[in-house]
Formats: C-alpha cells, structure tokens, sequence
C-alpha cells in the first residue's frame, strides 16, 4: 500500500513542480533567459500569500495576491535589470543570484527565519480516505487537480491559440517572429509575467505542504531545473513529463533510500544527459 | 608585463611577507581565507577566463577535499602528510566524474554542475552517520609535517601563501602552454578547433580534471585554516561566490581571482560586523558586477588604458562615441 501512497506523493509534488518549471522553460525558450531568481520568486510569493491569508482568512485571494505581486517585481527586474544582460547566460546567473540575496535578506527580515506553514484552504484541510485502507491528505489531492488544470489550460493555449503559435514561434526563431512585425519585447514581458504568476501561485499552494523557510528558495530552484534539463529546456511537453519524473523519483527515493534521496534525483538525470544532452524534449540551444 | 606591473607585485609580495607581523589574528585569518578562496576562484578561472565554461559547483570539490582530510585527521588519527593529498585525490576524482559535465554546453553546463554541487551538499546534510550531517566534522588538529607543526594561525599563514604561490606558479606554466592556448582556441571557437584536429571534449575534461585539483588542494588549505567543515561550505552561494570571484577581479588572468576574492571576503566581514542585512549588501555587489563591470576591475582598468592611449595618440578618435 505504501507504493501506491508514495506514488501519490510523487504526483502531488510533480504537481507542484510543474508551476515552477513551466514558467522558468518557457521564460528561457522564448527570451533566452536563465531566471535562477524563480525560486526567490515562489519563496516571496509564498509569504506575501500567507501575509493576505492572515489578514484576509481567504485562501483564494492569498493565491491572487501572491501571483500577482510576484508579477509586479518580475516586470521591474525584467524592465530594468534582465534585459541589459541581453544573452550572456553567466551574466544572467549573476544577476538573478544578487536577486535572490536581496530578496531572501529580505525575507529573512520581514518573516523571520522560522519554518512557517501556510493553512490549506476549508475545503481542503484533513484526511481522506481511500480503498485499501489508505489515508490521505486532501490538499494534496488539491494540488494534483490545481497543477493539473493549469498544466491542461497552458497546454490548449500551447499548442491550439494563436498566441501559443506565436510562443512557439518565438522558441524556434525569434528573429523571424520579429521580423515577421511581431511585438517580440511584448511577447516577452507576457511570458515573463505567467512565469511570475505562477511562481508566485505555487509560492502559496506549496507553502501549505512544503512550509515556508529560508532556504527554500534553492530547494526548490534545484528541483525544478532538473525537471527542466530531463525534459528539456523550452519545451512545456518536457516540463510535464519532467516534473512526473522527477516528483515520482523524489517520492520513492525518500522513502527507500532516505540518506540519498538526493542521488535518486540526480542519478537519472547524469545518465540521461550522457546520452541526451538537450534532455528528453530538448533541442540544440 | 610592465615595469609598473612588476613593481606592483613585487610589494604586494613584501607585504605579504612582513605584514602578519603587524596584524591580529582576525585579520590574518582574513589572509589565509583570502587566499583559499582565491585559489578556488582561479581553479574555476582555468574553465571560465580560458575555456568558455561556467561552472557553478566548484564549493563541492572544495568540500569533499576538506571532508576527507578532517575525517582521516579525526577519526583515524591519519597524518597530514597522507591526509592532505588524499583530500586532494577524492577531490581530484569527483572531478573525473563531474567531467561528464563537459559534454553539455553553455546554460546546461551552468545547470549540470550546479545540480551536481546540491547532490554533494545533499549528501553530506543527509549521511550524518558519516558526515557529521548539520554539525560537520570539527577539530582538526594542526597540520603537522613529522617534527614540523604549524599550531599558530600566523605560522599557518606562511605555510598557505607558500603553497598557494607554488600553485599559483604552476597554474601560468600551464596557462601559457600549448594545452592554456588550446582551451582559449576551444574557448574562441569550438567548431574550429575541431576542423583543426583537436579532440575539443577531451581538452575541456582534462581543463575541468585540473581544475578540480586546484579546488582540491583549496579543499585542503580550507580545512587547516578553519579546523571544521560543514555541509554550509558546499552550498551553491559559496560557488557563485567563487565564480563572482574570478569576474570581479577579471577573468582569464593570474592575479584577478585573488583581488576578487579580496573585495568578496572583506565586504562579507567587514559589513557583516555592523550590518544584519550584509546579504543585501552582497546581493547588490552582485548586481552591480553584472551590470558596470562585467569584465572585472582589471577589465576596467584595461578598458580606461586604452582610452587614454587612443586619446593620447590620435586625438581625433577621442570625439567619437564610446561604448
């Protein structure tokens, strides 16, 4: 029964990882950006969510206000910071770190250093109970369907809307959508403020199971790049086969091998850039 | 190398030389950090000044050196003549296996080597039956040489700036041999170098090999200087910290890594003694490298040169925009 349990753990994580590696893929397939500054983002978005859950008592408003100040601060860094760096990726990790520094310093002042949970929502507080006797959480349930939905709505305006045409477009050969009289630096700030968005959303929703604490911004950060590098960066297909991969090996890895669940991530992941450096959706960049 | 050049390391050398005479023991200890993590800068320089890689997982190959020497040093009462250069071996061969790393390119290599720096760090939080996990592995005695010892920080002081300059020697032997010259071929054009002949993966696992030694033997020169180790030594931080390193004080030369690590370490303890928020502080020094002084201060000084040069000569030129 604990396979199945575990399985469940894994899906739910992956859920969660998939709001942060969508938007960090697609943010560097289209405007060719390395944001390591992502996980400061959930981090942030997380406690201003909990800051709006304790004024407000409403769960859905916390995912709001989260999402949309993450928003707010990804548009001034990418107005005035990202985009002098143009497309020197070594300069943009150095940046997006300086990023992260502040706002964890930040953070640290503003919230304190101790772990902090963020209640589930009414509805999705307690324990449910499955066939074979199992008992589960149902904000994790929660959480599967919520990444799911999402990982369905950007999937349809992926691949079936103008504007994901235009998206994917634009990960093939900007230039061209540029030259084709596509706003490109427009497309741009849109996708950087959805990545945003959703980082800061998943701030909240993982706030309620992975609490909040400083130094949460580099776990999850690692998580999520080694979902975009199986799946391959730029590719939102590899974000979810990803984020699945690497929730279900988290999963089991903690639970068989707890002293080196870090291996258990990592281990498939050297293998398959030995043989697939682009990872499994990826192309050459 | 200018005459002016010549002068200018020749005092830095006295300085060096004469100067613990003078100081306390919190600026010493300064010193030696200065030059433990200035080597590891130049170690991650010999990928990113010469090769065109960008690694960011070097503090793991620090810490597996350093945890290797204090756990022989501790627990099996090894002595530094064989527990110094095992450090460096287990450093030396995680970099054979992190090398695989050299068959990515550009933002992947970034991402791989950070990834493998969180699996060591991982690792030696969550063994604690072998690491020590949260509280790491502490007092580590002295180094000692059989009747030799080098119990003061002052005498250790010595013994560090010995070993980093010898390092530092060898390191501008091998950056100016055919195999330097090869990697900053591969760095100007991969494509090239392999119409030419050169087994271009090859170069870059044998420049990441050797880099990892160079981490290693910082690995080591760490441990003695600090006597304990802590998976907060592994932490991606100290990596970017390390490659921040290399940049500020201007890539692809011999002296930059150092002055970097100077401007690094002494922003770090000097205002973290007044300011709680030195994090900040840090973060903007970050920032601010990226933005106005991608090429380092030495990149600046040699960017303010040439204007003058150009200025000086042709007169004209100097009405021309500048970038």
């Amino acid at each position: 029964m604990n396979w199945i349990l575990q399985a469940l753990n894994g899906i739910s994580m992956g859920s969660l990882l998939f709001l942060l590696a969508s938007g960090f893929t697609l943010t560097f397939g289209l405007a060719r950006f390395i944001n390591l500054a992502h996980g400061a983002f959930y981090l942030l978005g997380g406690y201003i969510g909990l800051s709006t859950l304790r004024a407000t008592g409403n769960f859905w408003l916390a995912l709001l206000a989260g999402g949309v100040s993450i928003v707010v601060v990804s548009y001034f860094c990418e107005r005035h910071l990202f985009r002098r760096t143009r497309d020197n990726h070594l300069a943009q990790v150095l940046l997006t770190i300086g990023i992260v520094y502040v706002i964890a310093d930040i953070a640290l002042l503003v919230w304190g250093g101790n772990p902090l949970r963020i209640p589930p929502p009414a509805f999705a507080r307690g324990p449910i109970d499955l066939p074979w006797g199992i008992v589960y959480p149902r904000y994790r349930f929660f959480l599967i369907v919520f990444g799911a939905i999402v990982a369905a709505v950007l999937w349809v305006i992926y691949t079936k809307t103008q504007l994901g045409a235009i998206v994917r477009a634009g990960v093939d050969d900007r230039e061209m959508v540029d030259a084709l009289g596509i706003n490109v630096h427009r497309l741009f700030g849109l996708v950087f403020g959805l990545a945003a968005f959703l980082a800061g959303v998943s701030g909240v929703a993982g706030g309620a199971f992975l609490t909040l604490y400083p130094g949460a911004e580099w776990d999850v950060l690692v998580l999520a790049l080694v979902v975009v590098i199986i799946g391959g960066l730029g590719s939102l297909g590899g974000a979810i086969v990803g984020s699945l991969i690497v929730g279900l090996i988290d999963a089991y890895g903690r639970w068989l091998f707890p002293e080196f669940s870090y291996f258990m991530v990592f281990g498939p992941m050297v293998i398959l850039l030995l043989f697939r450096p682009t990872g499994l959706f990826g192309r050459e960049t | 190398m200018g005459v002016a050049a010549k002068v200018g390391i020749g005092c830095a050398g006295v300085l060096a030389l004469v100067l613990p005479q003078f100081l306390n023991t919190f600026w010493i200890s300064l010193l030696i950090q200065i030059l433990v993590f200035g080597l590891l800068a130049l170690s991650a320089d010999l990928l990113i000044g010469h090769t065109g890689l960008f690694p960011l997982g070097h503090a793991a190959l620090l810490a597996v050196a350093a945890y290797t020497t204090a756990i022989l040093e501790v627990r099996h009462a090894i002595p530094t003549l064989l527990a110094a250069p095992a450090g460096v071996a287990v450093a030396v061969f995680f970099s054979l296996i992190f090398g695989v790393a050299v068959r990515t390119s550009g933002v992947y290599f970034i991402l791989v080597t950070l990834a493998f720096g969180h699996i060591v760090w991982g690792v030696l939080l969550r063994w604690s039956s072998f690491t020590g996990g949260d509280n790491g592995v502490g007092n580590v005695p002295a180094p000692t040489f059989g009747p030799i010892s080098f119990p003061t920080l002052s005498s250790y002081y010595y013994l560090a700036l010995a070993v980093v300059v010898v390092c530092t020697a060898a390191y501008r032997v091998l950056v100016r041999s055919p195999f330097g010259l090869t990697l900053r071929g591969i760095r100007e054009s991969e494509s090239r170098m392999r119409a030419l002949g050169y087994n271009v993966v090859a170069h870059k696992y044998a420049a990441f090999v050797v880099s990892g030694l160079f981490a290693g033997i910082a690995g080591v020169l760490y441990i003695y200087w600090n006597r304990f180790v802590s998976p907060a030594t592994t932490t991606l931080v100290i990596s970017a910290e390390a490659t921040l390193m290399a940049i500020i004080g201007g890539t692809g030369t011999i002296f930059g890594p150092f002055i970097g690590s100077a401007i690094i370490l002494v922003i770090r303890n000097y205002v973290s003694g007044f300011l709680v928020q030195w994090m900040t502080v840090m973060g903007l020094v970050f920032i601010a490298t990226v933005l106005w002084a991608p090429d380092g201060l030495l990149g600046l000084a040699r960017r303010y040169r040439a204007r003058r040069a150009r200025d000086a000569t042709s007169p004209d030129m100097a009405s021309l925009p500048k970038r």
